[in-house]
């Protein structure tokens, strides 16, 4: 266990850094209000690795260590958290189950064009009916020749809007007619594949929610991920990897919420004084730093059972759980501690505030958090 | 191959340091380093020379152990190698002694160097002199603030603009240039290559004895200028406020100012007096 | 042969330009106060050719002696001439002082000047002073300008200093003045310069450039959106200034690239600067160090921008704009 960044760590972070205060910060704010996906700065971000984190190098990927990744993550979201979202997700969920399931066929056809950013990604489980009951999927994949027939719609799909392919979740059944869900790699272009309109969200407006409609659409059984009824263990653990990604993006809006708290603090005059002079103020403060610092040490902690090859889905909950509360949390104080400047949007914080929420929500809301916990804690053995 | 040397600098991350009102000394240790931006522009200026006809650059700089970080950072932009000039004995070198620490890591570290690139200036003290004190060390052609470089055979050809001029200078090889922010936007280092540059051993520790520097380089005696004092500068603006409805913020800005923008546009913006209005002023 | 013991001031005549001019009147006139403190004469290098206009000019600024070398191979700036004649006349007469404009011209030949004779030399100055020893302290810049150093030079001489350009304030040209001056011959064994010249032109004054620009009016998002931004075009009319924009502005479009300021776009140095609702990012006002006089008009008075201008009007940007086209409209007059 490391406790102090290593030098690599530092320049990966300050790396992600200077990239997300130049190219990012002066547009955060205009692409929140407008809901636009900055595609300028993502074809920037390409050849820099940015879509290709943890793929291996053959595949034209970067093949960092996870604590690095989760620092660029972090980064992204400490400034903008809706272009944070969009390489956690396209890195956290749909590289990352192309790397533990997909056929050496489909790395090859599909993990260079992804791990360049060439294509961009979506992870497609979520339904109107199907959230946290992830068994509840109703979009269905009908065996059709040497194809498969998919129908249904999906919701919420971060990147939705953008994404070149997507992994979709489907029913499918088995020899003996059992239903089962399995994950299907979907290319937009595809006839039959079609995208609802951009949701009007709260928070992360600049990454492209949508829904998918599949009609009739026709997908080669080359492109069933895994093997047919993998879709659970798919999921769930593509789902332990992308709660790193969330936590880390939690981090990140919590830290960027923080440092303009302290700075707004440092400046704002009253009684003829910094509003940071007044304890109340320090003691914010305080618990802000002392819960950032606990999340990120949590985060860390399941990154590097990760790498070491160890279970980590339960660290990996405890991580979002924590980090997203403290996301929560922080940035409603770094509001608080502006004051009405800060419930107006003249100034960040109210982004951050608007953008903490869903990390609570999104890939496994707090309750299913505490759920997956909550078992592995159970499922010890007494001493 | 041509060679090609670069001198970088790590220099605090943030323009305004705090500072220890007891000591008079800049709190350094509170921020996080970063390679100069004009070292950067002078990196980058190496690697497109590289990339269009094939150099072997090594960068150099000399420093605390952990301005290591900065030479990684130039093998993760695409430098051959790095070294690092680190010994206690430096510390708090001005530029006089730097430039003969950093001639001497040269001479013995970049054997036959064709072309030296700095950058024009460092953004904590701006003093822009230890390129060409080191092309006096080393006794080179230079040119400083050039904004694009043409290299035929052993002949360098510098663009510059300076003080209004615009110049184009010629030099052979070996020469000694500083880079302007002008051009050569650095690129930001790729994950990939900040990974490869924790993993290969380009990276060479040297200290004051390796480079077999005289005792009169080492501690003040290699400095000849001596820091007094630091001093936060006063705000020299008078910083006016004027609040209170939009037009009547603006009359009272324009009253105020009338003089002062007349004579910067040529033009008279000073309310006329009319005869019934001896006070002069606007209903 | 040495003309006598008393100390000694240069001032290295840096004339190519009328900028360039200014800082050595500039620095003639520190020179001068400087002197007083130490009973020291005030001497005024000019090296180049035809020029008598200089010797003419640094004495009716307070020069008291003129070192002179005139010859055609000197037509041409050339550091490397210039640095072998000076740092020759400085061996043979150790001046106690040497004051160099911070041109560019003097940035690169100051540093180089100093290390050949073994000197120490601050750059960019801000401020010289002399003590009754003859110390000479020099506060410098550092840290982007947030703080200030003061250095000396304690053992070597001379005492070398780049002084930026506009710090000191020039003496009334006086006609009247005299001075000794010495006609010095070219070296002989002057070494041939290695770096050839190949092309020398004044850069052509681009007209209405944003860099050049008397007046510039930059506005930032806080302008709201495109229409109202426009807008400023119309104040830029008026004044006959320029346009500037931010980055984010530059991003959404309400402004071209051409229009960016800051550090990664144009580095201006207008009279007065207009600052419509811009906050005040390092991005943005690293490029305006510059700029003589700010007034910056932001709903926020706890801005950076606002904290930095010379007059910070608190109000919407792009209301207070309306209302100044409009006033500017009734009072401007030829």
């Amino acid at each position: 266990m490391q406790f102090n960044p290593c030098m690599k760590h530092k320049l990966i972070r300050s790396t992600a850094r200077h990239f997300a205060e130049t190219e990012l910060a002066p547009i955060a704010a205009e692409i929140d209000q407008h809901r636009i996906f900055p595609r300028e700065v993502i074809e920037k971000m390409r050849p820099l690795h940015y879509f290709g984190l943890q793929a291996p190098k053959e595949y034209g990927g970067a093949a960092l260590d996870s604590i690095s990744a989760a620092i660029v993550v972090e980064e992204l979201s400490r400034v903008c958290a809706a272009v944070g979202l969009c390489v956690t997700v396209h890195n956290g969920v749909a590289v990352y189950p192309f790397l533990q399931f997909a056929s050496s066929f489909q790395k090859e056809k599909y993990l260079p064009k992804l791990a360049s950013g060439e294509v961009i990604g979506a992870f497609s489980l979520t339904e109107a009916n199907a959230g946290s009951d992830a068994g509840s999927v109703e979009t269905t994949a009908v065996k059709s020749g040497s194809d498969y027939v998919l129908n249904g719609t999906k919701i919420f799909v971060t990147n939705g809007g953008v994404c070149d392919v997507a992994l979709i979740f489907a029913l499918t059944s088995s020899p003996e007619n059992r239903l089962q869900s399995s994950v299907f790699i979907v290319e937009s272009g595809l006839p039959g594949f079609l995208r609802g309109e951009l949701e009007d969200l709260c928070g992360m407006r600049a990454n492209p929610v949508s829904s998918l409609f599949l009609e009739d659409c026709r997908v080669s059984q080359e492109n069933l991920l895994g093997h047919l009824g993998d879709g659970m263990k798919i999921g769930l653990a593509t789902l332990d990897n992308g709660r790193i990604g969330v936590a880390a993006q939690a981090l990140g809006i919590a830290q960027g919420a923080m440092e303009a708290a302290v700075k707004y603090a440092k400046e704002r005059q009253q009684f003829k004084k910094p509003i940071a002079s007044q304890q109340t103020i320090q003691n914010y403060i305080a618990d802000m730093a002392t819960e950032i610092m606990a999340a990120r040490l949590l985060l860390y902690r399941a990154c590097e059972l990760k790498d070491a090859g160890q279970p980590f889905g339960c660290e990996a909950s405890m991580a979002k759980l924590y980090c997203s509360s403290v996301a929560s949390k922080v940035t409603s104080v770094a509001v608080q501690i502006h004051g009405g400047y800060g419930y107006s949007k003249e100034y960040d914080v109210e982004r951050y505030f608007r953008d903490a929420k869903v990390t609570e929500i999104y890939e496994g809301t707090s309750e299913i958090q505490r759920v997956v916990i909550a078992r592995a804690v159970l499922s010890q053995p007494i001493l | 191959m041509l060679k090609i040397a670069v001198c970088v600098k790590q220099v605090p991350m943030v323009t305004e340091l705090p500072w220890d009102e007891k000591t008079g000394t800049l709190r350094r240790d509170l921020a996080a380093g970063m390679m100069n931006p004009a070292c950067k522009h002078a990196l980058e200026a190496a690697l497109q020379i590289k990339e269009e006809m094939g150099a072997d650059v090594t960068v150099l700089t000399m420093g605390p152990p952990a301005a290591e970080e900065v030479l990684r950072e130039a093998l993760a932009l695409g430098a051959d190698r790095g070294v690092l000039v680190c010994d206690k004995m430096l510390a708090g070198s001005d530029t006089y002694a730097t430039s003969a620490v950093l001639a001497a890591a040269i001479s013995r570290q970049v054997a036959e160097v064709d072309l030296i690139l700095c950058g024009a200036y460092t953004s904590d003290s701006e003093t822009a002199q230890v390129g060409p004190q080191l092309a006096e060390e080393l006794n080179l052609p230079a040119a400083a603030y050039a904004e694009h470089l043409d290299i035929s055979g052993r002949t360098l050809k510098v663009r510059r603009l300076v003080d209004k001029f615009r110049e184009t200078l010629e030099m052979e090889f070996p020469a000694l240039v500083t880079i302007s922010m002008e051009r050569y936007k650095p690129r930001y280092a790729p994950f990939a290559g900040l990974e490869a540059a924790f993993c290969r051993g380009q990276l060479t520790v040297v200290d004051a004895a390796d480079l077999g520097l005289s005792p009169s380089l080492l501690r003040e005696k290699g400095s000849r200028t001596k820091v007094r004092r630091v001093f936060i500068r006063k705000a020299q603006k008078e910083n006016v406020k004027i609040t209170g409805a939009a037009a009547g913020a603006v009359s009272e800005f324009l009253d105020r100012y009338q003089r002062k923008i007349g004579a910067v546009i040529g033009k008279s913006i000073e309310l006329k007096k009319r005869a019934n209005d001896p006070a002069g002023t606007d209903e | 042969m040495m003309k006598s013991r008393k100390k000694s001031i240069w001032v290295f005549g840096d004339y190519r330009n009328y900028y360039q001019n200014r800082v050595t009147l500039q620095l003639l006139s520190k020179a001068v106060d400087l002197a007083s403190v130490i009973d020291a004469e005030v001497c005024a290098l000019v090296v180049g050719h035809e020029i008598e206009e200089w010797i003419m000019e640094y004495t009716a600024h307070g020069a008291d002696r003129i070192l002179a070398i005139d010859h055609p191979s000197l037509e041409s700036y050339s550091t490397e001439h210039y640095l072998a004649l000076v740092e020759k006349l400085a061996r043979e007469r150790n001046p106690d002082i040497l004051l160099i404009g911070a041109t560019d011209f003097g940035r690169e030949f100051a540093p180089r000047l100093a290390k050949r004779l073994g000197t120490g030399l601050s750059a960019d100055c801000v401020g010289l002073d002399m003590t009754p020893e003859g110390l000479l302290v020099q506060v410098a810049p550092s840290f982007g300008g947030n703080m200030l150093a003061e250095i000396v030079t304690e053992e070597h001489r001379p005492q070398m200093a780049t002084v930026r350009p506009g710090t000191f304030k020039e003496i009334p040209h006086n006609a009247e003045r005299t001075a000794v001056v010495e006609r010095l011959p070219l070296p002989e064994d002057l070494p041939v310069p290695r770096v050839r010249v190949i092309e020398y032109e004044r850069a052509a004054e681009r007209d209405h450039t944003i860099e050049n620009a008397t007046v510039i009016v930059c506005g930032g998002r806080g302008m709201g959106n495109k229409n109202n931004f426009k807008k400023l075009d119309d104040l830029a009319a008026l004044l006959g200034g320029d346009v500037g924009a931010t980055r984010p502005v530059v991003y959404a479009g309400w402004a071209g690239h051409d229009a960016l300021v800051g550090q990664a776009g144009k580095h201006i140095k207008p009279k007065i600067l207009f600052s419509f609702g811009i906050s005040g990012a390092i991005q943005h006002t690293a490029g305006l160090g510059e700029a003589d006089f700010i007034v910056a008009i932001n709903k926020n008075p706890q801005a950076t921008m606002m904290k930095m201008a010379d007059v910070a009007v608190t109000a919407d940007a792009a209301d207070l704009l309306n209302h100044l086209i409009r006033e500017l409209k009734k009072r401007i007059r030829d």
